[in-house]
C-alpha cells in the first residue's frame, strides 16, 4: 500500500476538510460582531417584507388565471393527510372490531404484550 | 527529483485503476442519484392515536415478547420532523426501542398552518403535552408515563415537568438540551434585542418561515454544505455513504415553519431574557423554575455540538431538583449523537441500560 501521506485522494479529503474548518472557523467570527447581525437584520426584515408582498401579488395572479396557488396546494394536501389519518383510525377501530368478535372475552383493543419486562441483569448488558 | 519515500509503483498503478473505477462508478451513480428517489424514512409500523392542527400523537406497535410497564413519550423539536428517531430498519432509535421491550409514543409536529400563528408557547406546555400524557395513559393503562425530549422537545419537556412537578412524569430524558440561551452565541447575535425586531418579522409574516430557521442553522456552518456536497462527490460510488447522506440532508432541509405567538415568546423570554436559566420562566402564569424537577434525569449532551454548544446545555443537570441525576458527554454532533452509526453504538445502549431499571 502507498503511504497515506503521498495518497492524492487522502491529501484531497484532508485539504477539504481543513477549508472547511477554516472557512467556518472565520465566518463564524465574522458573524459574531454587532455589526453583522445590524446588517443581517436590516436585509432579512426587508426580505421578509418583499417576499410576502410577492407572494400576496402572485396569490392574486393566480386567482385571475383561475389557477390554484400553492397555498391552496398545500391545503390540499393537508386535507388529502387528514382523510388518510381519519382512515387509518377507521382501519384500527374495524381491526377492533373484528378482532373482538372473534374473541369477544379477551376485552377490548388489539392484544398487547403483557407490561412484564424486567432489565437484564448487569452482567446480561451488552 | 527523488522519489518520495514509501512511493511504490504496483501501489500506484492500483491506486490509479481503482479511481479509474470510482470515476466511471461516479458517472453511473451520479445519473441514478438524481433519477432516484431516496430511501423511505419513517417506516417503522405505528398508529395515530390523536391528531389536533400542528400536534400529532403516535403509537408505535409493540414488538417485544413483553414490555416494561411504563411507556415512553418522544417530545420532537418543533423545528424538525420526527423521523430523525426513526431513519431506516437497523438505524432507527425507535426500532431499538422497540426491540428492547419498550412500549413508545411520540409527539411529532407538522407545520401550523398560516390560522395557527396565534399558538402560544401556553397551548404547546398547558394543552398539547398534557392532552398527549393523558392520551398515553389512556392508550397503556398506565399511570406513570417517561418523557424522551430532543432539543427543543426537551425544553418543552422541562416546562412541562416543572409546571406539572407532582403529575405523571415518572423519568426525563433530555438530548441536547439548551437551558444558557447566551451560550447559543451566534443564535444570541442573530436575534440581538437592538437589531432583530421580532414583532415586525411576526406581524409580516404570521408564523416564522422555515427558510429563515434554515438559513440560521446553515449560517453557524456556512462552509459546511458546499463541503458535503464535494464529499458526496467523492463519494458517490459508496452505496452507504448516499444512503446515509440522503437521509441525512433530507431531515436537516425539511425545516418547519413555528407558529408565530410561540417564535415571539422563544425569542422574548429564552434568547433575550434567558428566563430558563435565570429562574423566571413562567407559562401562563406558572412558574417553570427547573428546581421544581424531581423525577430522574438523565441529559445526553454531544462534545462537538455546534448547534446547542456544551455551555448552553451542562446547566441543566447542575440547576434540576432531582436527586438521581446524570449527564452524559458523547461524542459527535447535534444530530449524530442521536441518531446513525454513533448514536447506535454510544447514546442508544446508554439510554437503554439507564431507562431499563427505571421503568418497572
Amino acid at each position: 500500500m502507498a503511504d497515506k501521506g503521498n495518497d492524492p485522494a487522502v491529501i484531497w479529503q484532508t485539504m477539504i476538510g481543513e477549508m472547511e474548518k477554516g472557512f467556518n472557523s472565520f465566518a463564524n467570527q465574522a458573524m459574531a460582531s454587532p455589526e453583522f447581525s445590524r446588517a443581517m437584520n436590516q436585509v432579512g426584515g426587508a426580505t421578509a417584507g418583499a417576499q410576502k408582498q410577492l407572494g400576496e401579488l402572485m396569490e392574486k395572479y393566480l386567482l385571475a388565471m383561475n389557477l390554484p396557488s400553492r397555498a391552496q396546494m398545500v391545503g390540499m394536501a393537508e386535507r388529502i393527510q387528514a382523510i388518510e389519518g381519519q382512515l387509518n383510525e377507521i382501519k384500527v377501530l374495524l381491526q377492533q372490531v373484528h378482532h373482538n368478535s372473534l374473541a369477544p372475552e379477551s376485552g377490548s383493543g388489539t392484544p398487547r404484550p403483557p407490561r412484564t419486562k424486567r432489565p437484564p441483569s448487569e452482567g446480561e448488558q451488552k | 527529483m527523488n522519489a518520495p519515500t514509501g512511493l511504490d509503483f504496483a501501489s500506484i498503478s492500483e491506486r490509479v485503476q481503482s479511481e479509474v473505477q470510482r470515476a466511471i462508478q461516479r458517472s453511473i451513480k451520479g445519473v441514478e442519484y438524481f433519477s432516484s428517489s431516496g430511501p423511505s424514512l419513517g417506516s417503522t409500523p405505528k398508529d395515530i392515536l390523536a391528531v389536533r392542527g400542528t400536534m400529532n400523537l403516535y403509537h408505535y406497535r409493540p414488538i417485544a415478547d413483553e414490555i416494561y410497564r411504563v411507556p415512553i413519550l418522544i417530545v420532537m423539536a418543533t423545528t424538525n420532523r420526527g423521523y430523525i428517531l426513526d431513519m431506516v430498519p437497523g438505524q432507527s432509535f425507535i426500532e431499538f426501542l422497540l426491540k428492547r421491550g419498550y412500549d413508545v409514543y411520540m409527539l411529532d409536529w407538522t407545520a401550523p398552518k398560516p390560522e395557527e400563528k396565534s399558538l402560544r408557547m401556553e397551548d404547546y406546555v398547558l394543552d398539547f403535552i398534557p392532552d398527549c400524557i393523558r392520551r398515553v395513559q389512556q392508550d397503556s393503562g398506565e399511570k406513570d408515563v417517561s418523557i424522551i425530549g430532543y432539543c427543543f422537545g426537551g425544553v418543552l419537556s422541562l416546562l412541562y415537568g416543572s409546571i406539572f412537578h407532582d403529575g405523571p412524569m415518572k423519568n426525563l430524558i433530555c438530548f441536547t438540551t439548551p437551558i444558557d440561551f447566551r451560550e447559543m452565541k451566534l443564535f444570541s447575535n442573530f436575534s440581538d434585542r437592538r437589531y432583530f425586531d421580532v414583532d415586525r418579522l411576526i406581524d409580516t409574516t404570521g408564523n416564522m418561515p422555515p427558510e429563515l430557521i434554515l438559513q440560521s442553522f446553515e449560517m453557524l456552518r456556512p462552509g459546511s454544505r458546499v463541503a458535503s456536497q464535494v464529499q458526496l462527490w467523492d463519494n458517490i460510488w459508496n452505496d452507504e455513504y448516499v444512503k446515509a447522506y440522503r437521509m441525512m440532508d433530507r431531515w436537516g432541509t425539511d425545516t418547519l415553519p413555528l407558529a408565530g405567538e410561540y417564535f415571539r415568546a422563544i425569542t422574548k423570554d429564552l434568547m433575550w431574557d434567558n428566563k430558563l436559566y435565570n429562574d423566571t420562566m413562567t407559562v401562563g402564569g406558572r412558574e417553570a423554575k427547573l428546581a421544581n424537577i424531581k423525577v430522574p434525569i438523565l441529559h445526553a449532551v454531544a462534545e462537538h455540538d455546534h448547534i446547542v454548544p456544551y455551555d448552553a446545555a451542562k446547566h441543566l443537570i447542575v440547576k434540576i431538583g432531582s436527586s438521581d441525576k446524570e449527564e452524559v458527554v458523547l461524542k459527535g454532533g447535534h444530530v449524530s449523537v442521536v441518531a446513525g452509526a454513533n448514536a447506535i453504538k454510544r447514546l442508544w445502549p446508554k439510554l437503554d441500560s439507564w431507562l431499563g431499571k427505571r421503568s418497572t
